[in-house]
């Protein structure tokens, strides 16, 4: 299809030829999951958003070595589901996309009161779900009961 | 006809605060509205007072375990959660269906379909002030929920679909009540036109009331039969197609404007289309098992993860599944479509009458604990 | 959480068991739904299971007309402190049925580390009938209504227009 195609294109052209890794059987639900630095997640958002994509939705997830970020995009053609990924430490903060995309206002505002990422430059980050003096971030494997709790590698190898 | 101002006139704004205990039944939303008189200047949806931490809670039950958990999300659709969600744990963990159970899922699924709409149907223009057609909507929606009740046992929660297949096997009385439910509801759609579509107050109502462009729905997110009002026919039956449903025909009606009168209309025709999806589930169905014997007990996905998406009643829902290899997800996250729906109206609800904003709000479809999760 | 129920001050003998079947047959719900058991709440009220030939098809949006608050759905801590709010600001006498396990009891949410719900209704207000299921079906509802019913007008020896028979009742 026209717009993944093009899209892919230009991701395969910022980023690292082993970032990109394309499964055309759509096994996982998308065509390719692309691994991004934290510098360039901005310019590929961009990208998918010249391309006629939409947001579809920012999910954490929480790595005892790592916080992981992963970023599901679809636009109206078939099967065109991509996901881009970054990695980045417990301390550090990711720059926000809202002005690029307006549906990451709320989807970083969960993101944040869920595992307490902080997104730099984001207009309004207080609590989405949580009540508005919640002090604790439920979505941590830190807090509460869990099950496990895995380094990255142990997962996705 | 909706009303709008270029220039707001400042003197004295007023905040209202809409909810989150009001008489539209949404569920609990809370709007925070700046008004100038009658018009709106901002409004900013506060939700979360549903919130009841079903992410936190997969990661503390087994794949099973979550089933429930799966039909409460969106209850008005839970046989379309439960269906996506089995689908998602398939896919991860490679558990072959019998082509029975597919069909009966389908079956099941569009016809939960169709309750979810007529209860939209008669809960919206109950919001406008019309009392009549919430009685007749509930009336058609009591033979949908009779046949679930027969083969699922519950009306409104399910937990019918198990990894492999399902619980129980319809039988022939099944296949009668549903073609005679069909047929009943075919015959209504006369009633549903006269009583509403042309009424000329409910067209004042909902003509031109809260546009939502392709462009505008695209920067939010927005899917489900709001997007396809906007002209876009995205449809997540026929972009991903998943189960059976590549072997039907049926169409994925759009509209033209993206008005409330539009998302009404696709909607309406949302559930003939439903109709006919299931006449054709229901010849083409074949004989054989209804459950997959050798699925495992307790399922252990290998590790990885998938992004399942399919089409609920208010539009493209995803379960987005990490499996650390142990009877317990990692991490479940749900990518509602109320999400996009309702964030769209901090745009779409500046500038119109208060009136107005209850007609958006009710044409949108939201069900608030799917957002809240 | 003491939650004291206020007596009223002046008492009639004869005239309260009128006063009293008069409350309990026109008993007008507050449209109170948070969750799933909503929507058994709007069946309830819709046209095959009817509430209004109970006198309960009323639901007023507003606490200041209402005297039944029916808790239909699980109760979060971000809506709690409104639904004391709400419970205060109905006049009296007043009355308040749990619908649902989440209202009763934290219901199917409640786990060993839920950190975003109150398992139960009862600890915000006083709560006079319980209805259990998940959700209940629109006649359990009825059931807790007539339950109620009952409840204030003492039941079967002092209500003399008792038309129907209970379970386990003698007439």
């Amino acid at each position: 299809m026209a717009a993944r195609e093009e899209l892919i294109k230009k991701i395969q052209a910022l980023l690292p030829q082993d970032a990109v890794c394309r499964d055309d059987s759509y096994k996982a639900g998308v065509v390719f999951a692309a691994q991004a630095p934290l510098g360039k997640l901005r310019e590929a958002i961009k990208l998918c958003e010249g391309c006629g994509y939409y947001l579809e939705s920012i999910t954490a997830l929480d790595f005892q070595d790592t916080f992981e970020l992963v970023y599901h995009l679809n636009c109206y053609e078939p099967t065109s589901r991509i996901s881009l990924r970054v990695l980045f430490g417990h301390d550090q903060s990711p720059p926000t996309v809202s002005d690029i995309f307006a549906s990451a206002l709320w989807q970083e505002r969960e993101v944040c009161e869920f595992f307490g990422i902080r997104f730099t430059d984001h207009p309004d980050l207080r609590p989405l779900l949580l009540p508005e003096d919640a002090d604790f971030t439920p979505l941590r494997k830190t807090f509460g009961a869990v099950h496990a709790y895995h380094k990255r590698e142990e997962i996705y190898g | 006809m909706a009303e709008h101002f270029p220039e707001p006139v400042v003197e004295q704004i007023y905040t209202l605060n809409l909810g989150p205990q009001h008489p539209s039944t949404h569920g609990v939303l809370r709007v925070l509205l700046d008004l100038d008189g009658e018009f709106i200047i901002k409004a900013d949806p506060v939700i979360g007072y549903g919130h009841r931490g079903h992410e936190k809670m997969a990661e503390n039950r087994t794949y099973k375990q979550f089933m429930p958990n799966s039909s409460r999300m969106d209850y008005l659709s839970g046989l379309l959660y439960n269906h996506g969600f089995v689908l998602a744990v398939e896919k991860l963990a490679g558990v072959q269906v019998p082509e029975r159970a597919k069909y009966i899922r389908v079956i099941c699924s569009e016809l939960n379909r169709i309750s979810s709409h007529l209860l939209w149907f008669g809960t919206y223009v109950m919001d406008l002030g019309g009392f009549t057609p919430f009685l007749y909507a509930f009336d058609d929606r009591e033979n949908i929920l009779d046949i679930l009740d027969r083969v699922t046992g519950s009306r409104l929660t399910y937990s019918y679909c198990r990894f492999g297949g399902v619980t129980r096997d319809i039988d022939a009385e099944f296949i009668a009540m549903t073609r005679k439910f069909i047929a009943r509801l075919r015959s209504r759609w006369d009633d549903y036109h006269n009583l509403v579509t042309k009424n000329v107050i409910f067209i004042h109502r909902t003509r031109g009331v809260g546009i939502i462009d392709a462009q505008l729905a695209r920067q939010f997110g927005v899917v489900g039969p709001n997007l396809r009002a906007c002209g876009v026919a995205f449809d997540a039956r026929k972009s991903e197609p998943y189960e059976v449903y590549d072997r039907f025909d049926f169409e994925v009606p759009t509209g033209v404007k993206g008005d409330a009168l539009d998302r009404y209309n696709v909607r309406l025709q949302e559930m003939e289309q439903s109709c006919r999806i299931i006449e054709q589930a229901l010849d083409q169905l074949p004989s054989g098992p209804h459950i997959n014997e050798m699925a495992p007990f307790k399922v252990r996905p290998p590790k990885g993860e998938v992004y399942l998406a399919f089409e609920s009643a208010r539009g493209l829902t995803g379960y987005y599944l990490v499996s650390d290899g142990s009877p317990y997800p990692y991490r479940c996250h749900i990518r509602v479509p109320s999400f996009g729906n309702l964030h769209v109206l901090t745009e779409v609800l500046k500038g119109t009458l208060v009136a107005d904003a209850i007609s958006i709000l009710g044409s949108i479809d939201v069900v608030i604990p799917e957002i809240d999760r | 959480m003491e939650t004291q129920r206020v007596e009223p001050v002046i008492k009639f003998a004869l005239l309260e068991d009128v006063l009293n079947l008069a409350r309990a047959n026109s008993l007008w719900p507050m449209t109170f739904g948070l969750a799933c058991c909503a929507i058994e709440m709007m069946a309830a009220g819709a046209a095959r299971f009817d509430l209004d030939r109970f006198g309960a098809g009323v639901f007023r949006p507003s606490p200041r007309q209402s005297d039944l608050m029916i808790v239909a759905g699980t109760i979060s801590k971000k809506m709690a402190p409104a639904i004391k709010m709400l419970w205060d600001q109905m006049p009296n006498p007043k009355w308040c049925i749990a619908m649902g396990n989440c209202a009763i009891s934290g219901g199917p949410f409640e786990y060993e580390g839920q950190y975003a719900i109150v398992p139960g209704a009862h600890l915000i207000v006083p709560v006079d009938i319980m209805v259990p299921g998940c959700p209940p079906r629109p006649e359990g509802l009825i059931q807790g209504i007539l339950a109620l019913e009952d409840k204030i007008t003492g039941g079967e020896d002092r209500n003399y227009l008792r038309r129907f028979r209970r379970m386990g009742g003698k007439r």
